[in-house]
């Protein structure tokens, strides 16, 4: 196959599951328009939610989700060894995501909070990159598929993958939003990578974060910003881990 | 130019026409803020009662129907030869309705830029003819600054402009267009009290300002104060995020990206408003950032406002409508940094 | 009686169904609108980099198409993207365009990786050029840091087809590594057909290379320059061209009398994205080429 003039290689696919809502995996076979043509793009050889067919000769493995029990971590690892490519998708694989809630408990405590009978044996939510080497990251709560589209269209044609260095707040402005802090509440959308078309101030909820930090964050300024508009620190900083998303940006400040 | 006057009554009767037969965008509340304030944007219309028409200004600027923040440059058409380029300027005809002389002023700036002088560009050309703009005139905002920026009267660059005198409307009538339009209704000549009132309303209005910063010379300032610690200062509260660009009037420059419909057979050559604050404006293959501090590029936005477009056009790019520190997340007022380098923020 | 607001169709506009020609800049035109060229041969210098012959196919546009050197045309790769290239060879050929493209990103990764005959678009020609017209009469210094000798084949060629117009030509080119030594195979009949004085330097280099090791300023020991009567074309990083426009300059040659190219992010080449803007100068219309008093009196140059 060419595409004028450049070669096109369909590739071999596999989607994992790991800890997550799957809701990354709905994305997949969601815009249901484009679908077929998705699909011409990649030959899926595993995937749970679409068939039961089961090959090991993927070139690229998306995960889906973070890693919260032992078993998972060899799993991980026997993917690594079969693919060429690994893809963290969405939220949850790239940065733990809600999941990642848990560890700010000790791992007893939680399990007998949630769980009357029949404990599972469960370890702190680690993202993939924690665990194996992970060649691509498209984060997202959850994923775009219109991103993820590009992406694999980018990986059949052998381009570079851009990714959006600019902040949520580009987006935000051009759906013509009224921005949350000059309503006096807080919102991570000028720390926070494009490419969800800022869905969530669209639909009258702020930006937590769910894409990870953009090329050029300015967190004291945000921090003082937020303070000054009266929220607390406590607040500030629990809403920023809601996704483990953005916890790197507050590294510089100690 | 023509000077008429038009009865309240009959601008209601005429708009509401306009509004049946033409796509008619005027402002609306949208929200409100910290402060309990309404926000207004412009935004389609059926029916004259929604309009609100002691609006103060809209949050962000109408600049977005001449550029919109995406619009395809064109479409590639895959074939077995190679491929085919289509571009497309048509737009159907529009009304912005109750529009602020700032921002007319801001659209003779950007005229300059996209209309006039070399390269003209189409896209602008196609959607600026096809506007109908009746402005109006209102009573500044505590923060607008337009009166030192000398856009708080108009000239041209509209087709009616309408100043509340009591029971009526002084409307100054700038195209044949407009004219036309109006032969549809009622108007009168003006009066001797009718130019009595026009002018002490034009005083009262002059008179309310309250925002001010001296720009003379701030070209020469920009260069002289290049290395001045004020752009550090702002610099480090600024958090690169663009919105300031994005609301502004008159800042036009873009980025473009091309896609390929998942279809393989077509691909769109876009064009989306970007802004020089944002990090990766200036940036080159390889890594290399001719801006990398956000001081720099803070500091590039009024570099380009009031030397650049000095340079270029005799006159600054900013109308002082101040909707950048609205917008702004950190609050950076541009009164407050100009007066930083005129120093005279300093006791 | 209507209310309806008349409509204004551009398209009926008589300059807007003409052929564009980018010369003519004040003309509404279809400004985004590329000659479709076939790429009708790449040859490859070195790992990274290809030069890539074009034809415009339509014989209308191959008329129209006419660029003095040092000017430079916006590369359409449909679907990837648009970037900004020097042309990099002769004003006299109608309709045929060289570029010599290093690969470093999307759209020239892409282009490295087109074959012969592929489709592509150019826009242009953009920018200022080398005033060759003024340089008549007098000795020219082409000095080269790395890829800055693609832009530099513009000039060269035009001196070999005016070559009496002028006097003692140098060509002063420095590289990192050996390996990145470009168009080396011309450099021969360079100096045997119209008697050009080339000296060529590199900065590291292992036994293999024969020639000079060190910076492209030390390559002035070896060339006396009446500096009354020289004109200086320097195309390199900004680093480089400082550093020889300085020394130049040093030695007596007028700020006005170098020139050099200027580099920066375009995605217009007409003065309407503002990527491109040193200070309050769009690198695309009021450069790439400057001379040295105007690059050293503008805000951000280097
Ligand atoms: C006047 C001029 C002449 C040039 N001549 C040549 C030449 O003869 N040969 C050559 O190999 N290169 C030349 N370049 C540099 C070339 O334009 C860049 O290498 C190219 O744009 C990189 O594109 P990319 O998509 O591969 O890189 P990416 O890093 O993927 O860049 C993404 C986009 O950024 C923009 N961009 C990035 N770097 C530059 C840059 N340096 N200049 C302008 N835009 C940039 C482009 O729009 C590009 O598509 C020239 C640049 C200019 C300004
Ligand atoms: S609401 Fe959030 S995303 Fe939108 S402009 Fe404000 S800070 Fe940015
Ligand atoms: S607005 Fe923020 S939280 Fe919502 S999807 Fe986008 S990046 Fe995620
Ligand atoms: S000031 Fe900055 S954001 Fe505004 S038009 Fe100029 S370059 Fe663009
Ligand atoms: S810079 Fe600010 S005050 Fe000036 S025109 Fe733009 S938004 Fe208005
Ligand atoms: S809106 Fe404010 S914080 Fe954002 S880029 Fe502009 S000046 Fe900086
Ligand atoms: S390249 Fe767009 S303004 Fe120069």
């Amino acid at each position: 196959m060419e595409f004028s003039g450049i070669p096109l290689k369909k590739l071999r696919a596999a989607f994992f599951d790991f800890t997550s809502c799957e809701g990354c995996q709905l994305q997949i076979l969601n815009h249901e328009k484009n679908l077929p043509d998705f699909l011409s793009l990649i030959e899926i050889v595993n995937f749970r939610e679409i068939s039961s067919d089961k090959r090991d000769d993927y070139e690229i493995a998306f995960i889906e989700g973070a890693v919260s029990r032992k078993d998972q971590i060899d799993r991980l690892k026997d993917i690594r060894k079969k693919a060429k490519l690994v893809v963290s998708l969405g939220t949850c694989a790239c940065y733990g995501g809600v999941n990642a809630i848990k560890n700010n408990f000790s791992i007893e405590s939680m399990v007998d909070e949630v769980y009357k009978e029949n404990k599972p044996e469960t370890i702190p939510v680690q993202k993939i990159s924690e665990i194996i080497s992970v060649d691509l990251e498209i984060p997202g709560c959850p994923v775009s598929k219109i991103e993820l589209e590009y992406i694999i269209l980018c990986l059949a044609l052998g381009s570079v993958i851009e990714k959006k260095k600019y902040p949520v707040c580009i987006e935000c402005k051009q759906n013509m939003n009224h921005c949350f802090i000059d309503k006096g509440s807080l919102c991570f959308g000028a720390i926070t990578r494009a490419g969800c078309d800022s869905i969530c101030v669209n639909g009258g909820l702020p930006c937590y974060g769910c894409r990870g930090p953009s090329a050029s964050v300015n967190w004291m300024s945000l921090k003082n910003i937020l303070i000054d508009k009266g929220i607390t620190e406590e607040e500030i900083l629990e809403k920023l881990s809601l996704f483990n998303s953005l916890n790197e940006v507050i590294k510089d400040e100690n | 130019m023509l000077f008429k006057t038009i009865t309240k009554e009959n601008l209601r009767t005429f708009i509401t026409n306009i509004i049946k037969e033409n796509q008619t965008f005027a402002p609306v509340v949208v929200s409100t803020d910290a402060d309990n304030n309404p926000i207004y944007q412009f935004k389609k219309v059926d029916s004259f009662e929604e309009i609100k028409i002691n609006y103060t200004k809209s949050y962000s600027s109408i600049k977005n129907f001449f550029l919109p923040y995406k619009e395809d440059l064109s479409t590639f058409h895959f074939n077995e030869n190679g491929w085919e380029q289509k571009i497309n300027y048509r737009v159907n005809p529009r009304v912005l309705f109750g529009v602020r002389a700032c921002d007319i002023n801001a659209l003779i700036k950007l005229d300059q830029v996209l209309m006039k002088g070399s390269f003209p560009h189409p896209y602008y050309i196609a959607r600026r003819k096809n506007t109908f703009i009746i402005g109006l005139d209102h009573e500044p905002m505590a923060d607008c600054f337009c009166q030192s920026l000398d856009t708080n009267e108009v000239v041209h660059g509209f087709d009616i402009f309408l100043t509340d005198i009591g029971p009526k409307y002084f409307m100054l009538i700038n195209s044949s267009k407009a004219f036309n339009l109006l032969k549809n209704i009622t108007i009168e000549e003006v009066k001797e009290e009718d130019r009595e009132n026009y002018i002490k309303e034009k005083n009262r209005l002059a008179s309310l300002f309250k925002s001010h910063v001296d720009v003379t010379g701030m070209a020469n300032l920009m260069d002289i104060e290049f290395e001045s610690s004020v752009w550090q200062k702002w610099g480090d509260k600024c958090l690169s995020c663009g919105s300031c660009a994005m609301v502004c009037p008159t800042c036009y420059c873009y980025t473009v990206c091309e896609k390929i419909n998942l279809s393989l057979k077509t691909a769109s050559k876009e064009k989306m408003l970007y802004s020089c604050n944002l990090i990766d404006f200036a940036e080159v293959a390889g890594g290399h950032n001719f801006r990398p501090k956000s001081s720099d590029r803070l500091k590039y936005r009024y570099y380009h406002q009031h030397r650049g477009f000095v340079e270029s056009f005799d006159e600054s790019k900013c109308v002082g409508c101040n909707r950048c520190q609205k917008a702004c997340p950190a609050d950076i007022n541009p009164v407050e940094v100009l007066r930083d380098l005129r120093k005279e923020n300093i006791k | 009686m209507t209310y309806k607001i008349p409509v204004y169709d551009i398209n009926n506009e008589h300059s807007l169904s003409q052929t564009p020609n980018f010369n003519n800049k004040n003309a509404l035109m279809k400004t985004d609108m590329v000659y479709q060229c076939e790429i009708t041969n790449i040859v490859e210098l070195t790992e990274s980099e290809k030069l890539f012959q074009l034809k415009i196919i339509n014989p209308i546009e191959a008329k129209i198409f006419s660029f003095l050197p040092g000017q430079f045309v916006m590369v359409e790769v449909p679907g990837f993207g648009e970037i900004p290239v020097s042309i990099s060879g002769s004003t006299s050929r109608r309709g045929s365009v060289a570029l010599c493209i290093r690969k470093v990103g999307k759209v020239t990764g892409i282009l490295h990786k087109l074959k012969k005959g592929t489709m592509l678009g150019i826009r242009g020609p953009f920018g200022t050029h080398f005033p060759m017209k003024q340089m008549k009469g007098s000795n020219i210094l082409l000095i080269a840091g790395g890829l800055g000798i693609a832009p530099l084949r513009a000039p060269i060629y035009w001196i070999n087809e005016h070559r009496s117009d002028f006097e003692n030509v140098h060509i002063l080119y420095g590289v990192k590594t050996p390996e990145q030594i470009l168009f080396d195979f011309q450099f021969d009949s360079w100096r045997k057909i119209y008697n050009y004085d080339i000296h060529v330097i590199v900065e590291n280099s292992d036994k293999s290379w024969q020639g000079k090791t060190g910076l492209i300023t030390d390559l002035f020991k070896d060339i006396s320059i009446d500096v009354k009567n020289t004109y200086a074309i320097v195309c390199g990083p900004p680093a480089m061209f400082k550093f020889v426009c300085d020394y130049l300059n040093k030695q007596g040659l007028a700020m006005n009398q170098m020139f050099i190219s200027l580099e920066r992010r375009m995605h217009c080449g007409m003065g309407k994205c503002c990527r491109c803007m040193v200070g309050s100068t769009f690198t695309c219309v009021d450069g790439p080429v400057m001379d040295f008093w105007t690059v050293m009196n503008l805000k951000e140059a280097i």
